[in-house]
């Protein structure tokens, strides 16, 4: 069952498609501490990806500004470009400091949660790791 | 005037009765029969407050006199204190709908303003260590995350944050959602249909991203890790009551991923549609009692 599930996993994998994957690699590098080589970014994604796939995606993004990169010997390290970042902050700080009428509009990943709901949750993250 | 114009309200009670009970356990693709039935109850109930303010007009000088010429007995078939509240009803839920209106067009232009700041992927990053992450609608959709988000998951996590996120773009939940919304404005006993489609629109996106990944558990996984990193974790909410079903939602998401993967019945949107046809039946049976106390008026 886990067997099927895991070759499932990666055939789905292999299946995405490129526009996807520049959103997941993007969102591998920044959820990094500091820049990522390429064999790093692969580990980063999962999934099983091919090596040569990440770094057509890493050029792809860097082409669009997306990333940067610095060598580092004969290889690159890549790290997100970071635009208008204090903007962007303060723009989404006042978004979230809205009022509830403001907030209800929201559609959130996941909302905020009670004290129950919270332990409920933490037990099952326990019972099914 | 008869027991039909009251109707809608009692039906849009059951209707929220109903979406309460069995949302939980209704295949989340079923959102639109909640979202359809929610429509008609609202526009009938809207209706009906429309046909009674109208009997306020028997009391003016325009109708009476032209009773009292064509010697018509005039009836007064709602007390008058019935027509008055009717128009504030309706002028509070106008003032409701615009209210929901402009909270929607600001959120969605400052999610729009955000998302413009940080590139022009499909991916906005924001630098903000709260885990957050947003569908922004528009042309094209975005999608719109935390970096606090992004490093509380791991790779396959994160797939499950796009492709969640990505679902709510590509089947235009905010639409859904918006529909309920106003409806909820208009007539305030719909508010638990608005937060059963906020519900069934969560669980919709949860179950496409884990077809999409392949693994329920998975998106279970990615679902509770991102709802633990919230700050607002453990604080008491301010409005206990608003806030529950929000509150709640999560963990009911997370529950729904763990057990069997939903079945599509049809007995639960055809009884929800049954309903929103129902209250259909009745706003057209008022206006046709509300047309009997007024036929004369029409030159003959």
């Amino acid at each position: 069952m886990a067997d099927r599930a895991t070759r499932d996993h990666t055939a789905r994998g292999a299946r995405r498609a490129a526009g996807e994957l520049e959103a997941e690699v993007l969102a591998a590098l920044w959820a990094a501490d500091g820049p990522l080589t390429a064999a790093h970014v692969r580990r980063a994604v999962g999934g099983g990806l091919a090596y040569n796939t990440v770094q057509t995606i890493l050029v792809r993004l860097y082409d669009k500004g997306l990333i940067g990169r610095v060598a580092d010997g004969r290889r690159h390290e890549y790290f997100p470009v970071k635009g208008a970042e204090e903007l962007a902050a303060e723009q989404m700080q006042a978004l979230l400091s809205r009022g509830r009428n403001r907030q209800a509009v929201l559609q959130r990943f996941a909302t905020s949660l009670s004290v129950e709901d919270a332990r409920l949750l933490r037990a099952m993250l326990r019972r099914r790791p | 005037m008869t027991i039909s114009v009251y109707v809608p309200a009692a039906l849009s009670l059951l209707l929220a009765a109903i979406s309460r009970i069995v949302v939980v356990r209704t295949a989340p693709t079923r959102a639109a029969a909640f979202v359809v039935a929610a429509m008609l109850c609202a526009a009938a109930a809207t209706w009906g407050l429309v046909l009674l303010s109208a009997t306020l007009l028997g009391a003016t000088s325009l109708v009476a006199d032209e009773a009292l010429e064509r010697g018509v007995q005039l009836q007064d078939p709602v007390p008058k204190l019935i027509g008055v509240t009717a128009v504030l009803l309706l002028i509070l839920g106008a003032a409701r709908v615009a209210r929901v209106l402009r909270a929607r067009r600001a959120t969605t232009r400052e999610l729009q303003a955000v998302c413009s700041s940080c590139g022009n992927g499909e991916l906005a990053v924001v630098a903000l260590d709260a885990p957050h992450a947003f569908a922004v609608p528009g042309h094209p959709g975005r999608i719109l995350v935390t970096r606090g988000l992004l490093s509380v998951l791991d790779g396959d996590e994160r797939r499950v944050v796009l492709a969640h996120e990505r679902a709510h773009l590509r089947s235009r939940h905010h639409w859904l959602r918006a529909a309920t919304e106003i409806c909820a404005a208009v007539n305030p006993l719909l508010i638990p249909v608005r937060e059963a489609v906020a519900f069934l629109v969560e669980r919709s996106a949860d179950e496409h991203a884990a077809a999409v990944t392949g693994s329920r558990e998975l998106v279970a996984r990615a679902l509770t890790k991102a709802a633990l990193a919230s700050p607002a974790a453990g604080r008491v909410p301010l409005w206990p009551a608003a806030l529950r079903f929000a509150g709640c939602a999560v963990s009911a998401r997370v529950a729904a991923l763990h057990s069997a993967p939903p079945r599509p019945e049809p007995l639960v949107p055809s009884g929800v549609l049954a309903l929103g046809v129902a209250t259909t039946i009745a706003a057209v049976q008022a206006t046709i009692a509300f047309y009997q106390l007024i036929y004369w008026l029409w030159p003959t």
